[in-house]
């Protein structure tokens, strides 16, 4: 009678990864799902159009968002597996996780139906106290990583690795702070060239940073990625290390990764373009007066 | 884009959808995900993606005859309309070849409903309806 028992004992528990995310977060994964599929129409207008905006096709802003958020929510949507069981099921966390996929949809409605009349979306004042409105949007979307980073961090049934455990917390609180930071500069400027640069036009490949100025989105662009860095060296580290010296490679990678957002912040705050990939050869095109670079100390 | 390229495009998809429906005695399962649903969506993401583009460079309006006209003074979207009329349809055709295969209705007398939703959609949606319905009160009838 033992071959039933284990058949019971290896049956999977879940017919695939992506079903898995459905399972965690039906919410954030369905909501995923959503905007990845809103790609399809918006690269199609992006096949057709010809306009364009700061040098390039006006298409381009809305799918990197579309592309962005889709990532978020699944990355929140993998994390949820950690909270503690009995927030998913909590009233407070159901409505909060609603507002934050309401906050996401309002944030892709915007920059689209900017894109649709061809105007600027992020500061374009044009509609008194609506770049404000979205700016409230993207701040309430955006604490969706830090009171999972709190969760997670809290979280007693522990089926998680430690180590592991602690750098999700850690990158997705970092992820909050660091953004806010970034974000917060980048609105407080009129634009979030720094220096030189008015085009997108023979910018940096698929991110479109400056190449000719400062360019404050990448500094939000890499505070952002707090939350997949840094568990993505926990995870290495929960494989290769004993747990003390795990903990303290998450904490090592947290300062590291912390250093290096803000030599991007400062570095677009002086008005210079993003010079890690211009020591790989590609980041600067040749015409370009690179000023003195300095030794980003890494 | 060149809309007259797509113009030419989207018909040739929406043809493929309605032959599949006119083989759909044969095979049922695959018209119904080509004719009913694949090929609705893709026209249906050429339509989105043309109003996208070039909905902001129109003016008119749904509000008035005149006000639809002056919309459909601009090419691209007269290509949307027309696109919007190949989707629906085609969609309303893979729905009347499952609703008569549900309900028994012979294909012999769906055909003339599908030629009519094709060239001319409501009065084929119409003609299908009545069907229907004769077929309907027949067997009320016949019951009672």
């Amino acid at each position: 009678m033992s071959t039933p028992v284990a058949a019971t004992q290896t049956a999977p528990t879940s017919i695939s990864p992506f079903a898995d995310l459905f399972r965690r977060e039906p919410l954030f994964a369905g909501a995923a799902l959503f905007f990845a599929a809103v790609m399809v129409p918006t690269t199609f207008a992006l096949l057709i159009d010809t306009r364009t905006f700061q040098g390039i096709n006006v298409w381009i802003k809305p799918l990197k968002f579309q592309l962005a958020l889709a990532v978020y929510l699944a990355t929140l949507a993998l994390f949820a597996e950690w909270l503690p069981r009995e927030t998913a099921q909590a009233r407070w966390y159901r409505i909060y996780a609603a507002v934050a996929v309401f906050a996401m949809a309002a944030e892709i409605v915007w920059i689209g139906g900017a894109a649709a009349l061809g105007v600027g979306s992020h500061y374009n004042t044009a509609v008194r106290g609506l770049y404000p409105l979205m700016g409230f949007f993207a701040v309430v979307l955006t604490t969706a990583s830090l009171v999972y980073g709190v969760l997670v961090w809290r979280a007693k049934d522990d089926g998680i690795h430690s180590v592991f455990r602690m750098s999700v917390a850690v990158g997705l609180i970092l992820t909050f702070v660091l953004t806010m930071i970034a974000a917060t500069a980048l609105s407080s400027f009129a634009s979030h060239y720094i220096g030189s640069g008015t085009s997108d036009a023979r910018s940096f490949p698929i991110m479109g940073w400056s190449r000719d100025g400062g360019d404050l989105r990448v500094a939000h662009f890499f505070a952002t990625h707090a939350m997949h860095v840094i568990p993505v060296v926990g995870f290495i580290a929960s494989l290769m290390l004993p747990k003390s010296l795990g903990r303290t490679a998450v904490i090592l990678a947290a300062i590291a990764y912390t250093a290096f957002v803000g030599f991007t912040f400062i570095e677009a705050l002086q008005g210079r373009p993003f010079t890690l990939l211009g020591f790989l050869g590609t980041g600067v095109s040749p015409d370009v007066q690179l000023p003195p670079s300095r030794s980003s100390g890494r | 884009m060149n809309p007259d390229a797509l113009f030419q495009a989207c018909n040739s998809v929406a043809i493929v959808g309605w032959v599949a429906l006119l083989a759909s005695p044969f095979l049922p399962k695959l018209a119904d995900r080509v004719a009913g649903l694949v090929i609705p969506l893709l026209l249906s993401v050429s339509y989105t993606g043309i109003v996208l583009a070039f909905w902001s460079g129109t003016d008119g309006g749904f509000g008035t005859l005149a006000d639809v006209m002056k919309l459909f003074t601009t090419r691209e979207i007269v290509l949307a309309g027309w696109v919007h009329y190949l989707a629906f349809d085609l969609f309303v055709g893979a729905w009347e070849v499952r609703t008569a295969r549900r309900e028994r209705i012979p294909f012999l007398l769906v055909m003339p409903c599908l030629a009519l939703t094709f060239m001319f959609g409501p009065a084929g949606l119409l003609m299908f309806s009545f069907i229907r319905a004769a077929r309907l009160i027949s067997t009320l009838a016949s019951a009672a």
